[in-house]
């Protein structure tokens, strides 16, 4: 079956650069050189019509169908070369799979991720957006409020509507003979608000004092300028300090006898209630935030406002 | 009217009496004590610690003496809670 010798069959091997994977095919002569040898045609040919001429003899006369694939896998036997059988067989194996179709694959592929990722963050950011408003038209509690007291610095009445419009306030309800409670809370606050100034996003800090009997004007302008020089001081006559504790949902107890001089403590909640320009409650910290996580949740609510705004 | 007791303390006042409270309470810790009313019925368990209640009781007001004792029970009773929770849980830290 060897035609050639073997320097010329490893010369065209090595000229061919192609990788052969066909199973099966070591040990097939056919496999080793891409031009078929003569004698491999007549061989085939013979095969065929020895096998054509049998089945005739065999059989019916074929139909005329039968005659037309039978001169056609005839003419595909005949012509084939090995080389033609080898791909045949190398594409077989691979399938529909060669360099383009892989290219068009992997570029088709990575098209579809970048597009999908794109619509994903879309549709992400769409939907946070929409969980935000539906939260901030349904989901704030309806604390606070405008409220009319007497201000510690002045003496004067103070208005929250006038006095406080445009700028965002913190409010801590307290009385000046708190143990140690309130003078913390507003160290905390004094260090929110010069944190925020620095920040330049203003804070006005407002005391309100749960004890207006013995808290009078003059006491709490003394007792606030202890903590911080904007701090304003409220406060008022029972009633009015009881309608603004009750519009903060803030409570607020006092002893219910108490004589005159007699020492005694308020319990009262502790929380700073934050507003916003428009008198309207935004937030409130308890006793266990940070000044730093006060100063960045508040940070937040001042950007959404003016961002809002703008 | 405002006479002088209902002038709340000043920051140094506070500071003050926090100092002296501290003080009298650690005397309290080292012999074990955790209600300050203890001391106050049976006077002769914490002999040592005497001199500093009465300094801490001058500077403090009464109602702060009160919260601050109420406040150590406590502050013992929730700590103790606290261990006896975690080890409950039995998760580790």
């Amino acid at each position: 079956m060897v035609f050639f010798n073997k320097t010329f069959r490893e010369e065209i091997m090595s000229g061919c650069n192609i990788a052969f994977r066909y199973k099966g095919a070591k040990n097939n002569p056919v496999f080793l050189f891409p031009i078929p040898s003569f004698s491999t045609i007549i061989i085939k040919m013979l095969r065929t019509g020895v096998r054509t001429f049998t089945a005739a003899l065999r059989r019916q006369p074929q139909s005329q169908h039968q005659k037309t694939v039978t001169r056609f896998a005839l003419q595909r036997r005949l012509l084939t070369t090995a080389r033609d059988e080898e791909k045949a067989r190398n594409r077989a194996a691979i399938g529909v799979f060669n360099w383009k179709s892989a290219a068009l694959f992997l570029g088709t592929g990575a098209g579809l991720l970048l597009y999908f990722r794109q619509e994903k963050e879309r549709v992400t950011k769409l939907r946070e957006e929409k969980a935000r408003e539906t939260s901030k038209a349904y989901g704030k509690p309806k604390i606070g409020g405008p409220f009319e007291l007497i201000n510690a610095e002045n003496g004067k009445r103070f208005d929250s509507t006038k006095e406080l419009a445009g700028k965002f306030y913190m409010v801590y309800f307290g009385f000046t003979h708190c143990p140690d409670i309130c003078p913390e809370e507003l160290d905390k606050m004094a260090e929110v608000v010069d944190i925020a100034k620095e920040k330049k996003e203003p804070l006005v800090p407002v005391f309100i004092t749960c004890d207006p009997r013995r808290d009078s004007a003059e006491i709490v302008k003394e007792y606030v300028k202890d903590f911080h020089p904007d701090m304003i001081g409220l406060t008022g006559d029972q009633d009015e300090i009881r309608k603004v504790a009750k519009s903060f949902r803030v409570y607020v107890s006092s002893p219910p006898s108490v004589e005159e001089g007699e020492d005694y403590l308020v319990d009262h909640s502790i929380f700073f209630y934050l507003m916003d320009p428009d008198g309207k409650f935004v937030d409130c910290y308890a006793k266990d935030t940070t000044a730093e996580e006060v100063v960045s949740s508040y940070e937040k609510y001042y950007k959404e406002y003016y961002a809002d705004k703008k | 009217m405002t006479t002088e007791s209902s002038k709340p303390p000043s920051r140094q006042q506070r500071q003050h009496c926090w100092k002296l409270r501290d003080e009298y309470f650690a005397c309290l810790d080292r012999l074990t004590i955790v209600d300050p009313v203890i001391v106050e019925k049976e006077p002769e368990k914490a002999k040592e610690c005497l001199e500093k209640k009465s300094k801490y009781e001058d500077a403090c007001m009464a109602s702060w003496v009160e919260y601050f004792n109420k406040r150590r029970v406590l502050d013992v009773k929730q700590r103790e809670y606290l261990e006896f929770s975690k080890q409950q849980s039995g998760k580790q830290p």
